[in-house]
């Protein structure tokens, strides 16, 4: 019986082509915004996902900012004191895996074949490589001795590999660069290891569209120690990350380390302390964009109302027109319910088709503009099924009306229809 | 028994309204199984009225109705729609049927609504295409058929489930007389080789002439009773 209905509709749309395109056209619209924006706001989701990702999802960022006066800020400079990083670890046995600390000392350029490979020098913990995910793929990490003692070893970007010494990552591991530090002259630095450097990842996470390959500066890692002879204060922490544990819950870890810090630092410094954790970012982003696309995808439901309009439209066209096949089909023994089937199943595969078409389009439109804005285009799987249950949902309720008409057709008169 | 027994029906339209319309007042009548009865009567004599009752389109004011010994007087619409195609089969005037459709599958419709599977369904309607010399346009549909083959269709498809009656309504009033000779003939060959009833509704006295029994309807009631002048089959 299914079918038949389904062969039956299909034959009856048809028939009449332009009319049945012209109907399914607000379907197909509707159907098309939504998948299209649903793909387009699941891609930028997913790209900022990915972006706040690499930065680390456990990481949960510990600032201190002054609550007082300008003034008061400079003439009491804050730190983070070392026994309170200790104090923390014994408070928060197991939830912490590790502490990342970092300072810049500034750019350094290095000469190769007439040109300027620039860098960025950041002195590190130990920690800092788990929280920024750094992975090497050739030599090993600055050893915990170098890091206590504060020697030259160092990591570098396998783009800085390429473009200052010209060899592989793995050749590169035990050579000396000589880099010249902006203020404090040439230094030489002895490669422990390599890690890759995403550009295309870099350009969509700063945007930087224009950029070129070869003039990016990458990040060279020393050891902390190391780089605190070039700091003014280099006693002075005012930040640091903690990496949670894996399955910690982050976003409650960040209050609680606010909250245990905050009571750490003395009232009359006028201090405060706000932790950020990356999770609580990415669930704040991921509510925003959630809403976004609602209240888009909203709009677009009124097309498909209008679209379901012109479907409900259509069929009582067609079943005026087929008042006599009615009244026959009813003659031949078709009960009511039959034909309400009949003409429901219509108006759904009329709706389906129009949904089908609808998501293909809209998958196109989605991705063309997806890649426009420079994200991964990324379909979300789920807003296909949704449109098509959606489509359907429309040809049952807007077929309902016209299909209960036509079951209701007193079989005399619809048999002597002109 | 009667395979068709009418008792005292009354048609009303409009009932108990100002403009209220007795169509039928009172008919009686029985068809036996196996007869061949024509209903003439002029238009507006009541006979498309008391073929919608016989077809059970259309129900009674009052009377009964008593179809293969069982009362369908008092029936519901889903069991009148079952009625209808098990044991009732229609021939219109205008063929009707169902367009954009090939002839196999309008003879498969009737059997479609009585649940007969997909394959069964499809063998009888083309043995009954057969029968009635449609066998080379099977895969027709009716816009491709001329008038003729249209009602031969339509009689395979009257005839899909075996009904008890085949209820013509002026079969041949849309054909010209040559091929509507050879519709009457098909409706003889029914009658005489595999004993059909049928129930022949016109205003054509000389097609009547050729059934069995000619029931006369004039302004709402049957007048007349008696045997065609040309029946069994010679003419």
């Amino acid at each position: 019986m299914l079918l038949e209905n389904t062969s039956l509709a299909l034959a009856s749309l048809q028939s009449n082509k332009l009319r049945t395109m012209l109907t399914m056209l607000g379907i197909i619209i509707g159907i098309a915004a939504v998948i299209a924006i649903v793909t387009i706001g699941n891609s930028m989701t997913r790209s900022m996902q990915e972006m706040m990702a690499s930065f680390g999802v456990n990481n949960i960022d510990l600032y201190a900012f002054s609550e007082g006066e300008a003034e008061e800020e400079q003439t009491q400079p804050f730190s983070f004191k070392q026994e309170w990083l200790e104090d923390m670890l014994e408070e928060f046995p197991g939830e912490i895996k590790t502490v990342s600390v970092d300072s810049s000392i500034g750019s350094a350029t290095l000469e190769h074949n007439g040109k300027t490979v620039n860098t960025d020098v950041i002195g590190v913990s130990a920690g800092y490589l788990v929280a920024k995910d750094v992975e090497l793929i050739a030599g090993k990490s600055i050893s915990s001795m170098a890091y206590s003692i504060g020697t030259w070893d160092c990591i570098v970007s396998d783009l800085f590999v390429e473009l200052a010494l010209g060899v592989s990552p793995e050749q590169a591991v035990g050579k000396s660069v000589e880099l010249n530090l902006s203020g404090s002259g040439l230094q030489e630095l002895h490669i422990s290891g390599v890690y890759h450097f995403d550009f295309d990842s870099w350009v969509m996470n700063y945007g930087d569209r224009t950029a070129k390959r070869e003039e990016v500066s990458t990040e060279v890692y020393i050891p902390y120690r190391t780089a605190q002879e070039f700091m003014d204060a280099p006693d002075e922490l005012s930040y640091f990350t903690v990496v949670a544990t894996e399955g910690t819950d982050t976003t409650d870890l960040a209050e609680r380390l606010m909250k245990f810090f905050n009571d750490k630092i003395p009232d009359e410094t006028h201090y405060t302390c706000e932790s950020y954790s990356m999770q609580s970012m990415i669930d704040e982003n991921n509510k925003s964009m959630g809403q976004m696309t609602l209240a888009i995808s909203l709009i677009a439901g009124i097309a498909l109302l209008v679209g379901g309009i012109g479907v409900m439209n259509i069929m009582m066209v067609s079943i005026t027109e087929r008042t006599r096949e009615i009244g026959t089909r009813k003659a031949l023994g078709a009960p009511n319910s039959a034909i309400r089937i009949q003409f429901i199943t219509e108006a759904i595969i009329l709706c389906l088709i129009g949904g089908v078409i609808g998501i293909v389009l809209g998958i196109i439109f989605g991705m063309i503009g997806s890649k426009l804005m420079g994200y991964n285009g990324e379909i979300a799987v789920w807003s296909i099924f949704f449109a098509m249950g959606f489509s359907m949902l429309i040809g049952v309720f807007f077929g309902y009306y016209p299909a209960n008409k036509a079951a209701k057709m007193d079989p005399i008169l619809a048999l002597s229809y002109e | 028994m009667s395979l068709i027994r009418l008792e005292n029906i009354i048609k009303k339209y409009h009932e108990g309204e100002e403009n209220e319309l007795e169509v039928l007042h009172g008919v009686g009548l029985n068809i036996e199984e196996g007869e061949f009865v024509s209903i003439v009567g002029e238009s507006g004599s009541g006979k498309s009225t008391l073929m919608n009752i016989i077809g059970l389109l259309d129900r009674p004011n009052s009377g009964s109705y008593f179809l293969n010994g069982q009362d369908v007087s008092e029936t519901t619409d889903n069991e009148r729609s079952r009625i209808r195609n098990q044991q009732i089969g229609f021939v219109f005037q205008t063929y009707n049927l169902i367009p954009r459709t090939t002839a196999v599958s309008n003879v498969e419709v009737p059997m479609m609504y009585a649940g007969v599977p997909k394959r069964e369904r499809t063998e009888r309607a083309q043995w009954l295409l057969e029968r009635v010399g449609m066998k080379e346009r099977m895969q027709h549909r009716p816009e491709e058929l001329s008038g003729g083959q249209k009602q031969r269709v339509a009689i395979a498809r009257a005839m899909a489930n075996s009904p008890a009656i085949l209820l013509a309504d002026e079969p041949t009033g849309a054909l010209d007389s040559q091929t509507g000779r050879s519709i009457m003939d098909l409706f003889h060959e029914l009658n005489e080789k595999e004993h059909r009833t049928i129930v022949l509704i016109t205003h054509s006295l000389p097609l009547s002439e050729e059934t069995q029994r000619i029931l006369t309807l004039m302004d709402g009631r049957i007048i007349g009773d008696r045997k065609g002048k040309y029946a069994s089959g010679k003419h």
